[in-house]
């Protein structure tokens, strides 16, 4: 067996198992952030300050009876929980963790993730078809109409750093900027930034975009009728596809691992966890928009700013290649 | 590593093949779907063996990603469902009118095939992005400029439907 299929399975087990972790870890966060927002404690009897109150939610998960309703398409139904995770595995590989800690070093990295990113959408309208639910077909549809919206300004603003890096290696865009953070390329695509982190949400289904799932009125959207790891699985993907989110936006905008004193390792796991923590913030921060609001938001705010940042930087970038040239 | 992209090669076509024909066998048309979406992953598999990774992703994210998720949509909101009248098999005359541009096309191909092999088989070159973009907007202009004509012709055609029937309401 060569040497590089080895290397990519050894890669496959640890990403797989961080971002179990991860989700553990983030199940706690959230709870807690959750809890302390509206002034009580959250989980607190299972360990030291109820930090094993996930491990017992995932056996709990993991011990139920898995259900399909009656008239769902059975291969589509359980197709979509593996769909969604599936893709997961491979958009944790073109991120640079620290110098030379790339999983996969390809040119096209950023790319990648953006291509794979895209079957999480699929998945969700599989779950929310196949369950032969109306909520669950509603949940589908309002997927659709707002992740193929906000995925426009997302690549819109990420290409904006790509012309500036020159590059879509995710690693080369790192190692562009400097250890300070005034080099980082948040100084100078700041609108970018925000964009990013807006329509990012919007792409996760994360409040106040959680429309698709919308417990208050769509009960829980496209994955209602799932029982046990069928559930768990939309669940992981979420937390999974907050991650790589957020890693993302440390490596185009934060400066990735770069970062004064500290390893490069733990500088990318702060900016990353501090990401998160900021997305789990809004969520239980902002309360849920409207769908026409979320539409609007995003078709008479972030594309035409996400247009205008694009035209702008390919406009100064031009003009530098110019006057450094010559 | 030739034996692994042999393996490649058979594990994309069967995916390929699989796909289609579930995409035009299947009487849910989400099934269909499906099948459609594999088979455009096949044709990625089959760009990535060609060394064309750019290409493949690009397939994944605009076909996958965006178009057939449009057409998923559009199916959602015709709400077809498995016993309805695009469900019934279709007229002899469709048929055998079908089978007829199958056996035209598949019988040119494969005779094109037959006739004047591959000579060689040799790993195909990367070519960078760069070269690409150079490419499209120097030598390949008029091409490139075409495409664009051709999606304009598309979005002039949706409006003009959508508009025809408000009118008619």
């Amino acid at each position: 067996m060569p040497a590089e299929l080895i290397h990519i399975l050894i890669d496959l087990v640890a990403v797989a198992a961080s971002v179990g972790l991860i989700a553990l870890v983030m199940v706690w966060v959230e709870r807690k952030v959750a809890g302390h927002v509206q002034r009580r404690p959250g989980p607190y009897e299972v360990g030291p300050n109820g930090l094993l109150q996930p491990l017992c939610d995932a056996l709990k998960l993991i011990g139920k009876q898995l259900f399909m309703p009656d008239h769902a398409d059975p291969i589509l139904y359980w197709l979509a929980p593996v769909l969604v995770f599936l893709p997961v595995l491979l958009l944790y590989m073109p991120l640079p963790v620290g110098e030379g800690l790339v999983p996969l070093d390809i040119n096209l990295g950023l790319l990648l993730i953006l291509a794979f990113a895209g079957l999480t959408v699929l998945a969700l309208l599989l779950a929310g078809w196949a369950s032969n639910n109306k909520y669950g077909l509603l949940g589908a549809a309002r997927a659709v109409a707002q992740s193929v919206a906000y995925e426009i300004p997302l690549l819109l603003s990420v290409l904006a750093v790509a012309f500036v890096a020159g590059s879509l290696n995710l690693d080369t865009v790192v190692k562009e900027q400097g250890t300070w953070p005034w080099n980082w390329n948040i100084m100078t695509q700041p609108l970018a930034f925000l964009i990013y982190m807006v329509s990012a949400l919007g792409e996760t289904n994360r409040a106040p975009f959680d429309l698709p799932e919308g417990e208050s009125e769509l009960t829980a959207g496209f994955h209602v009728e799932y029982s046990g790891m069928g559930f768990g699985m939309f669940f992981l993907a979420e937390y999974a596809n907050m991650v790589v989110v957020c890693s993302v936006a440390t490596a185009l905008f934060l400066g990735g691992w770069q970062g004064p004193v500290l390893p490069g390792p733990v500088w990318f796991l702060l900016k990353v966890s501090l990401l998160m923590l900021f997305m789990v913030l809004i969520r239980w921060t902002y309360p849920r928009v409207r769908f026409d609001q979320l539409l609007n938001i995003n078709w008479k705010w972030l594309m035409p700013l996400a247009v205008a940042n694009l035209l702008l930087t390919a406009f100064f970038v031009k003009l530098a290649q110019y006057t450094f040239v010559k | 590593m030739e034996q692994l992209a042999q393996i490649a090669f058979g594990v994309y076509t069967l995916i390929i093949l699989c796909g289609s024909v579930l995409a035009v066998s299947a009487k849910s048309l989400v099934r269909a779907m499906v099948g459609l979406i594999a088979t455009l992953l096949g044709v990625a598999g089959m760009y990535m063996l060609l060394n064309s990774t750019f290409l493949a992703l690009m397939q994944i994210l605009i076909y996958v990603g965006a178009v057939s998720v449009l057409i998923f949509f559009a199916i959602m909101l015709t709400r077809a469902d498995a016993g309805g009248e695009e469900a019934a098999s279709a007229p002899l005359r469709q048929n055998v009118l079908a089978l007829l541009a199958v056996t035209v096309v598949g019988g040119v191909l494969s005779w094109l095939i037959l006739t004047r092999p591959v000579v060689s088989s040799g790993v195909p070159v990367e070519v960078s992005i760069e070269k690409l973009g150079l490419g499209l907007l120097g030598p390949y202009g008029l091409a490139f400029e075409l495409i664009s004509v051709v999606l304009l012709v598309s979005m002039a055609g949706a409006v003009l439907l959508a508009w025809e029937r408000r009118i008619g309401k």
